[in-house]
């Protein structure tokens, strides 16, 4: 196999799919490092967020590209909005019953979508788009858009928890909620900007899958869990931990063919996830062991 | 006329809603006594469904078995390799805290599903396997319906009352001690580990009971029975709404979710077509909202654990 | 507190009940079982609207018997055994039906026929369970479908495709009873004629990305792909992807793959190369009075399996009449309606047969998606055609032998 043959089509899908999981798995470490549960609903969020860019697409007639920091404000509303409503009083109580909701807030979800945008698949634009040519490696636009965009989220929302007072807060939070709480963190604020930021990136992992293959009502179900293994995988709690580790979880399950029969590449996310469960449980960068 | 249908159903939905409480219960095991998340329910119901079926169905050209074994003994086996299994999995996972243990058990269940969905010499692949006896299968259909009833009805009480007993030992304490304060346990010399790996074999094993008493329902098992939308997440809603830590409680979730579920469908049935599926989607809704409320009104289940001496909840 | 839950179950129980009006005495009952919710969710609602078709035909032009009305109630089997049964007793028990559309998935139909069906004595015919265990099913002559069993179809897509010059393909199916009866079959026939099946693999459905997986499909040289799978699915991603990278020249499948969403998707220009194959009846103008009663209806003919559908409620509509009603004679009845010899009756031609089961003809249906002369399993031989896509729909361009 011709060495750019294997770059254009191992290693680029593997990227992509690797930043889809990465954008969703940032979610999920989030709200596992600072709340300390895991969030079953995360993928039929990122479905809501994609049927949501849809509609402004179809509302308004803008770009897909137009709709997704739309339809990323909209669903980091909805993510509050739930918090607010479903996860909120149960704060104090067992984290299982916050996760037991969670999985409530999943099926509802999907429930709505199916409703309001029926269960055809859909996609932004019709039609096929044939690649382009960048030194031998072939890359269509909406693929460019994706590794850019992901870039872009990343630095930002590292920035954004290195730099600014807010992120401190939050980070301590994730640390050591304890010793937060008694250095003045303010809790609401810390979770109202969590699940905005949570909100935001469901919908642009849900986007992102979306625009490279189709819109189904149970698209963002599927995504769930490799999106848990590469939270994992990275370290509970660490961004740049979900971004390598979602990046990790893309590239073996597309490389996995090469060794495997293909119906055992879904397989391949949870087999990394317990390898790496059993001989360093924090993750590769070191995070915290619940 | 109406009245037999009423009764025909009702005898199924009993068949049914006592397979998904012994799941519930084995779960309660787990969870509700020792603290264990295991997320993986649907993989041990797939161990002891696909077990039984193997070793007691008739034989098949291009897989595995057919052994044709007395049914009770294909249960007897459904439990062994479903505990057997349990083993070696609570060995390496137990070890992980509640959500690490939850991700690691629905990846070995994941794992599991897609074996079977894709070993054809051992489970027969997605094509599943047929030619699995029923008790009392020849009889007319009432009957035979009834007797099945009695078989599941009889396996749950069993499974009850040793659970129960269990708990009222000195075993049960123990657990509970564990559960809610591992260290000070420790501290005071209880083997730990040693007994949460106990109660996550025990669980399992009753999980592959269910999944034996599920196929011979059926006469056949194919991969979508296992999925973990139905054979996981189901029971732990069962669960939580019934309320987890007392059997009871466990038992009637799984009533309360099946009915609702079930019964839902009839009403909405009634509605125009074009609205009757729509409304089957909202069926879905309304069992996340229904989680909802109990979750926001009754957080602690239907029927809530009894705690005679201990005060503190679970943490 | 339990004493008073179940108190109010057995109360809202007793409601349902009543709400279910005890049909006329003439009225037949017949329940449309579909994978509704689940993951056939998007091929559900177009067979379930074709089925009702059947229905609505029956009713117009002078319904069952004398005077009565054929009815029908819909459940949701999701595509698994849990479900797949307990909308099947509802319907056998609460609601009182006589026969069963569906269930869609073949797993859902072995346990619906199993459990519900056949120790009930209620006749179950399927648009769509295309599993080789449903002919194994000990079905007391209760268990038929309208789809053909895969193995036919396999066979046939691999003596055509071979005729046409497609001697090297790579097979890529869903792992799933339906993908893998498919490939399994057309493999056997492909290697027998002599082709060469240069990859072979199958796939799990709804992952985001299939592109290595086709990748290392097209490393064996093949110039076309053959996909089974379905068109409103992973097939459509995976179709998408192989377009997207000119992995092949050729894009070949099977019936469900001929689903409109691949045309509104893809668009119809991207998609000279792609073939489908699909069941159809011997004479065609079956096909086009399904085609123009469906889309005057408002449905699309061309979504997957809604010829099967469409058969299957008017089979179980001719059987209920010639059967008069009684649920004893049901299968034998099926068998005199589906099989020569006697006057064919076509889609959508139930005042015709109707008189001629008055009369005491005998009748034969010649269906959308074939004849449908039932083997001693309940079985049908499938009869196919070769479709290419043109404009917005497919167009038959040759049977296939």
């Amino acid at each position: 196999m011709a060495i750019i043959d294997f770059i254009n089509f191992y290693i680029v899908p593997g990227l992509l799919l690797g930043s889809i999981y990465a954008v969703g798995a940032i979610g999920i470490t989030m709200v596992f490092g600072i709340l300390r549960f895991a969030h079953f609903a995360h993928g039929d969020m990122a479905t809501m967020g994609a049927f949501i860019a849809l509609a402004v697409v179809g509302l308004f007639g803008v770009t897909p590209w137009t709709a997704l920091p739309i339809a990323m404000v909209l669903t980091a509303i909805l993510a509050v909005g739930i918090d607010r409503t479903f996860y909120d009083y149960l704060r104090k109580r067992p984290a299982i019953l916050t996760v037991m909701a969670s999985l409530g807030v999943a099926l509802m979800l999907r429930s709505l979508v199916q409703v309001i945008w029926g269960v055809d698949p859909q996609t932004y634009q019709r039609g096929i788009v044939r690649p382009d040519t960048y030194f031998g490696i072939l890359l269509r636009p909406r693929e460019l858009y994706t590794f850019l965009s992901v870039i872009v989220i990343v630095v930002a929302l590292t920035i954004f928890l290195r730099a600014s007072k807010w992120g401190k807060a939050m980070r301590a939070m994730s640390d050591n909620p304890d010793l937060a709480r008694l250095s003045g963190v303010d809790n609401r604020m810390v979770t109202l900007l969590l699940w905005t930021i949570v909100g935001a990136l469901c919908a642009a992992s849900g986007f992102m899958l979306a625009i490279n293959t189709e819109l189904t009502p149970m698209m963002g179900w599927f995504l769930l869990l490799p999106m848990f293994a590469a939270a994992i995988l990275g370290g509970v709690g660490r961004v740049e931990g979900a971004v390598l580790g979602g990046l990790i979880v893309g590239m073996v399950e597309e490389l996995s063919v090469l060794v495997m029969p293909g119906q055992y590449k879904a397989a391949t996310a949870f087999v990394i996830l317990l390898l790496i469960l059993l001989v360093r449980p924090r993750g590769l960068l070191n995070g915290k062991v619940l | 006329m109406e009245l037999i249908g009423l009764a025909n159903y009702a005898i199924f939905m009993g068949i049914l809603i006592g397979i998904y409480a012994l799941l519930s219960l084995a779960l309660n095991i787990q969870w509700g006594f020792t603290g264990l998340f295991n997320a993986g329910v649907a993989g041990f119901f797939a161990i002891g469904a696909y077990t039984s079926a193997i070793l007691t169905s008739t034989p098949a050209l291009n897989r595995m078995g057919g052994f044709e074994w007395p049914i009770l003994l294909g249960w007897a086996a459904a439990m062994l390799v479903a505990a057997m299994i349990a083993w070696p999995i609570g060995k390496i996972c137990l070890r992980f805290r509640s959500d690490y243990l939850a991700i690691a058990t629905i990846g070995v269940a994941e794992i599991f599903r897609l074996i079977i969905k894709s070993e054809d010499w051992l489970t027969g692949g997605s094509r599943g396997i047929t030619g699995i006896p029923r008790p009392f299968g020849d009889l007319p259909y009432v009957q035979s319906q009834l007797a099945y009833l009695a078989l599941v009805v009889i396996a749950v009480l069993v499974v009850y009352l040793l659970v129960e007993r269990q708990l009222k030992a000195p075993w049960g304490r123990m657990m509970r001690a564990i559960r809610d304060n591992e260290a000070a346990a420790a501290a005071m010399g209880k083997q730990v580990e040693a007994r949460r790996l106990q109660a996550f074999i025990f669980g399992s094993a009753i999980m592959g009971l269910a999944g034996a008493l599920f196929v011979h329902f059926n006469r056949s098992i194919t991969p979508e029975a296992i999925d973990p939308m139905i054979a996981t997440f189901l029971i732990w809603i069962m669960l939580i709404l019934g309320g987890s830590g007392n059997n009871r409680g466990a038992i009637l979730g799984a009533a309360v979710i099946w009915i609702i579920w079930s019964v839902s469908e009839l009403l909405t049935d009634r509605l125009p077509t074009e609205v009757a599926i729509q409304a089957k989607y909202i069926r879905i809704f309304i069992i996340g909202l229904m989680l909802q409320l109990v979750l926001r009104f009754r957080p602690e289940g239907i029927l809530p654990e009894e705690r005679k001496r201990n005060p503190v909840g679970p943490g | 507190m339990k004493l008073k839950t179940t108190a109010g179950l057995i109360a809202s129980l007793l409601g349902a009940a009543l709400i279910a009006a005890p049909a006329q005495a003439q009225d037949a009952r017949i329940a449309l079982l579909g994978g509704i919710s689940g993951p056939i969710a998007a091929m559900a609602p177009p067979m379930i609207a074709a089925s009702e078709l059947a229905v609505k035909q029956v009713n117009e032009q002078g319904g069952i018997g004398n005077g009565g009305t054929l009815r029908h109630v819909v459940g949701d089997s999701a595509c698994n055994p849990q479900n797949a049964t307990d909308a099947a007793t509802k319907a056998v028990n609460i609601d009182r039906v006589i026969g069963i559309v569906g269930p869609h998935c073949s797993g859902a139909v072995l346990a619906a026929a199993n459990s519900v069906a056949v120790p009930a004595g209620v006749l179950m015919i399927t648009p769509s369970g295309t599993s080789p265990q449903i002919t194994a099913i000990d079905d007391k002559d209760l268990v038929f479908r309208t789809v053909p069993s895969d193995d036919y179809q396999g066979r046939a897509l691999a003596r055509t495709i071979k005729e046409r010059g497609m001697a090297k393909v790579a097979v890529a199916y869903l792992n799933n009873d339906y993908g893998k009866g498919l490939a399994e079959s057309f493999k056997a026939e492909f290697e027998a004629l002599g082709g060469e099946i240069a990859g072979y693999s199958a796939h799990e459905d709804g992952k985001a990305s299939y592109r290595s997986d086709l990748a290392q499909l097209a490393r064996g040289g093949a110039d076309t792909l053959v996909i089974f799978d379905y068109g409103d699915g992973t097939g459509l991603t995976l179709l998408r992807q192989a377009l997207e990278n000119n992995f092949f020249t050729n894009y070949v499948g099977a019936d469900g793959m001929k689903s409109d969403a691949v045309i509104r998707e893809l668009g119809a220009d991207n998609l000279e190369t792609f073939f489908t194959s699909a069941p159809v009846g011997e004479a065609s103008e079956s096909l086009e009075n399904f085609r123009a009663a469906f889309s005057a209806a408002g449905g699309n003919p061309d979504a997957i399996f809604t010829t099967t559908a469409y058969d299957a409620a008017f089979l179980m509509a001719l059987a209920i009449e010639k059967a008069g009603g009684d649920r004893a004679k049901l299968s034998e009845s099926l068998r005199a309606v589906a099989s020569a010899p006697g006057e064919p009756i076509l889609p959508g031609e139930w005042a015709k047969a109707k008189q001629l089961i008055a009369e005491g003809k005998d009748i034969d249906y010649k269906g959308a998606a074939g004849d449908h002369e039932f083997n001693q399993a309940g079985d049908v031989a499938g009869n196919y055609a070769f479709f290419k896509v043109s404009g917005d729909t497919y167009e038959a361009i040759a049977d296939m032998k």
